[in-house]
């Protein structure tokens, strides 16, 4: 299960020709105090996203001989799409919000705003939007002459109703929810105008309104019984819902009345495909053989072994789209012994060889990470010179910090206590690679004396084990678009476990200033003070080796090279099948 | 003496009857216990899993509504009630009731085992009745062949299955189809290592029986070869497979989990390890009672089936059933 995303910033494809760069500069991206956004720079906005979409769909595939250059797109046929992630209990992804549903429905929802490659909020169902001084209220004017998918016209009022949908506890949204945390109220402007009224500023609304789990329902069909509604939300999207045999198949056909791409879509009109079989084939090796044998266009959960096969294959095509939001990392618990003394946390990560273990196990499909948020995330800071595996340093910081005897084991003591580090490993959210990527970590710690104590847990043994505060190191991802994911990880209100014993702050850190600069960083609506906001923070948080950086998190696609046009999202790497035809 | 006979195989069906109703019983008061022994919290698993941000309200609502405010003993009163009115209650994770659930489920396991089941007897009557009596070399290989064959995991055996079928050779999909093709692999991976088992217990049998008295005379007769192996050493030596298919049959459906999932096959089998994986206490405990009743019914037929094939004499009361 994927944790709770919120706002968004990727770039689809992590390995673009550095000829395709986005015409609009960074500054652009948060509307600044006392700046309407008006509808002609939307525009502007909307053409420069279009063109540079271009760019990028045709070079969206990282390996195997690019084709689609020169093809000319081809309406008709069914793809296949396997999908290893566990199959949505409830297609609507208002209810909950977890990434497998995002990835289906990605393609029958859509949501007000998006962003471009490089992280820009762009227009989708929302033409342009405004906000006030004050940062508390903004106005989004929709596109004109969308429908949803059961005749249902967009107007202000439907966005309303998706508002009181997910706000209403009855709903379950737990994703959509928090990221409305500040919106307070909504009013129909005009048919075509929605005004949000905040509490305070959120400088993360546009990142959180791109996001999957806040796409806009119809709202006739969100005052059926949930039950109906999850089995076949209704939306204005390319594809729509026609039906899902459970543990089978979700069968989508497309929407021949499409009229609302986002702004960086290659084309306008109807998807070229006719359907979509969407199948879940949970086993990596059986999804893979799949491909392989031509039952399956796409598969996504590619994992190294079959990602380092399909590089070498000429009719497969390797689409690497990591997560926005945190990288994967080993968060320390600072909330007590070992890891509330900085130098014990510090000789950990000196003392752990990530790079060479990374390299072998992921066969070349991970590059190393050196920063708390996802490399998509253009606010990101990378900090390599404090990860250094230097195993003397280690040593020498642990004699300093008074572990300086050994046992007949080759653990270190102190006063009669081994130095032991309890790290339960969640087998739903790490991946084999990653699991065996740990027992490397837990192999050299060793030799400076660290007892490294893994211990493989389902899902809700890992969140007890969790809840009860029995561990020094965990690894859990973190997927929302966009930097304010730190606060959700970093600020000290997150120790506090909600009432299911959820919480998010593993690191358990514990600063005031941290507190202070994150709070800052959400209510500013200047891009220039959000970044530098931004950078303190991650500067504290590396700094007092707080995280063991791993990563980003991984997200492999892999496509029959007779599919064309495919795109993973910017916002959180779904997959978009709006501009894909197939070849043969 | 008829009036005897009638009673006496009431009584045998009223004890059949009464330990069927034991078993579910028992099967349905495991699986409840088991289940709560898994860590974490059901109403969590109700509310989208683990990890969910919901909030205390929202908790308090669905265990009430759910009935996990309770004590566990009223909890099991509970459940126990429901499943006696043939109630498999409503699942936490998927948003339906348990019953259509499971029969919607039940009838690709139901063909993948018995299909499995006749795949594995006509390859074990082969290699019995092809190594038997055909003197020592013969009976070694096919006894280490059905070793091995009995020795194979299903996962490792699917595996290789889709490497060579579907990947080096392209014949056969890796994946269940509309059609049936997609079910050679899977049926072919399940019927294999039974195969093995079913083989080994017809061989020994038939051995014996081939030695035994009544096959001399009919040798004496001047019965063919033929005629004494399919007619009169083969019923004999298939009492003990049958006996053991009932046996079999449970045993392909926890086959079919592993199968299912490489096979990516609707099933029981993906069922169960989907409910088990999310914690669906409902819909676990209702697939095992659905396969605890199947498992009770394969047991009677195989039952009837040994009396049909047995060619001893019937005796009075209950029979040769075990």
């Amino acid at each position: 299960m994927m944790a709770h995303p919120s706002a968004a910033s990727p770039r689809a494809v992590s390995s673009l020709p550095s000829t395709v760069t986005f015409p609009v500069k960074r500054d652009l991206r948060m509307p600044r105090p006392g700046i309407l956004r008006s509808a002609p720079r939307s525009a502007t906005l909307a053409v420069l996203a279009g063109t540079a979409a271009i760019g990028l769909a045709l070079t969206g595939c990282t390996s195997a001989a690019p084709t689609g250059d020169s093809a000319t797109p081809v309406a008709g046929g069914t793809l296949t799409y396997a999908s290893g992630d566990a199959e949505p209990t409830c297609l609507d992804p208002h209810v909950g919000g977890n990434y497998p549903q995002a990835l289906v429905s990605g393609q029958f929802l859509e949501s007000l705003v998006s962003l471009n490659s490089d992280g820009e909020v762009i227009p989708w169902l929302a033409d342009s939007w405004t906000v006030s001084d004050d940062g508390l209220t903004w106005e989004f004017t929709l596109k004109d002459g969308v429908t949803f998918t059961d005749g249902t016209p967009l107007d202000a009022a439907a966005v309303q109703a998706n508002i009181a949908h997910l706000q209403d506890p009855a709903t379950g949204s737990s994703t959509g929810y928090l990221a409305l945390a500040k919106v307070t109220g909504t009013e129909a402007v005009s048919d075509s105008v929605v005004r949000l009224t905040l509490a305070q500023p959120d400088s993360a609304l546009l990142e959180s309104l791109s996001q999957p789990w806040l796409a806009i329902e119809s709202p006739t069909a969100l005052e059926r019984s949930q039950d109906e509604n999850c089995a076949a939300p209704v939306g204005t999207g390319p594809f729509i819902v026609d039906s899902w045999v459970k543990q089978n198949a979700i069968t989508l056909v497309r929407n021949d009345d499409y009229t609302s791409p986002p702004a960086d879509a290659e084309h306008e009109g109807p998807a070229y495909l006719d359907s979509i079989t969407w199948r879940f084939i949970p086993d990596s090796a059986s999804r893979y053989a799949a491909l392989q044998a031509g039952e399956v266009d796409v598969i996504d959960n590619a994992q190294p072994d079959t990602i380092s096969q399909a590089e070498a294959s000429d009719t497969i095509v390797h689409l690497d789209a990591p997560r926005p939001g945190a990288s994967n990392r080993i968060e320390l618990n600072s909330g007590k012994a070992p890891f509330n003394d900085a130098a014990v946390r510090e000789a950990f990560i000196r003392s752990a060889n990530v790079d060479d273990a990374v390299a072998t196990l992921f066969q070349g499909s991970a590059e190393r990470s050196y920063s708390a948020l996802s490399s998509v995330e253009p606010l990101g800071i990378s900090r390599p010179d404090l990860f250094d595996y230097d195993p003397d340093a280690a040593a020498a910081l642990l004699d300093e910090a008074g572990w300086s005897e050994k046992d007949s084991d080759g653990y270190r003591v102190k006063d009669g206590v081994r130095l032991t580090v309890v790290f339960p490993v969640s087998t739903n959210q790490s991946i084999p690679a990653e699991q065996s990527l740990f027992e490397q970590i837990q192999a050299t710690a060793k030799e400076t004396g660290f007892d490294v104590q893994l211990t493989k847990l389902d899902l809700s043994s890992w969140y007890t084990a969790l809840g009860s505060n029995a561990y020094d190191a965990v690894s859990a991802p973190y997927t929302k678009v966009g930097p304010d994911v730190l606060r959700i990880l970093f600020d000290s209100a997150g120790i506090t476990p909600a009432p299911s014993g959820y919480f998010a702050n593993h690191a358990q850190l514990n600063d005031p200033e941290l507190d202070s600069l994150l709070a800052q960083a959400n209510a500013t609506n200047d891009a220039d003070t959000r970044a530098a906001l931004y950078a303190d923070a991650q500067d504290i948080v590396l700094e007092g080796f707080y995280i063991l950086p791993l990563y980003d998190q991984q997200n492999h696609f892999l496509l029959s090279s007779a599919v064309e046009g495919a795109r993973a999202m910017p916002t959180v790497s779904t997959p978009a099948f709006y501009d894909a035809w197939l070849t043969s | 003496m008829a009036d005897q006979l009638t009673r006496a195989r009431l009584g045998g069906l009223g004890r059949r009857l009464a330990g069927a109703v034991f078993v579910l019983w028992a099967v349905a008061t495991v699986t409840f216990f088991a289940v709560r022994l898994i860590p974490g919290d059901p109403a969590e698993a109700i509310l989208g899993g683990p990890g969910s941000q919901t909030s205390a309200e929202a908790l308090a609502a669905v265990r009430a509504e759910y009935g996990l405010d309770q004590p566990l003993s009223l909890q099991y009163l509970h459940q126990l009630g429901r499943l006696a009115t043939g109630d498999l209650g409503r699942s936490y994770a998927l948003n339906m009731d348990v019953g259509p659930l499971v029969l919607s489920q039940l009838g690709g396991t139901l063909v993948l085992a018995l299909l499995s089941l006749t795949v594995a007897w006509l390859i074990a009557l082969l290699l019995a009745t092809w190594s038997t009596g055909r003197g020592r070399l013969a009976r070694q290989i096919g006894s280490g062949l059905e070793i091995v064959a009995a020795a194979l995991p299903h996962f490792w055996l699917a595996t290789t299955l889709i490497v060579v079928f579907s990947i080096w050779w392209g014949v056969l999909p890796p994946i269940s189809t509309a059609d049936a093709r997609g079910l050679v692999l899977p049926v072919v991976t399940l019927a294999i290592p039974l195969a093995g088992f079913l083989g080994q217990v017809m061989r020994e049998s038939l051995t014996a029986a081939l030695e035994s008295p009544f096959v001399l005379s009919a040798r004496a007769r001047g019965e063919s070869e033929r005629g004494v192996l399919w007619r009169h050493a083969l019923r004999h030596a298939a009492l003990p497979a049958i006996g053991l298919s009932g046996w079999a049959f449970g045993s392909l459906i926890s086959g079919a989990v592993v199968v299912e999932t490489i096979f990516a096959r609707p099933g029981l089998g993906r069922t169960l390890l989907n409910a088990v994986t999310v914690r669906d206490v409902p819909v676990v405990i209702g697939v095992v009672m659905i396969v605890a009743l199947v498992y009770i019914l394969m047991t009677v037929l195989t039952d009837l089936a040994s009396r049909l094939a047995d060619p001893r004499p019937m005796s009075t009361g209950t029979g040769a059933g075990a």
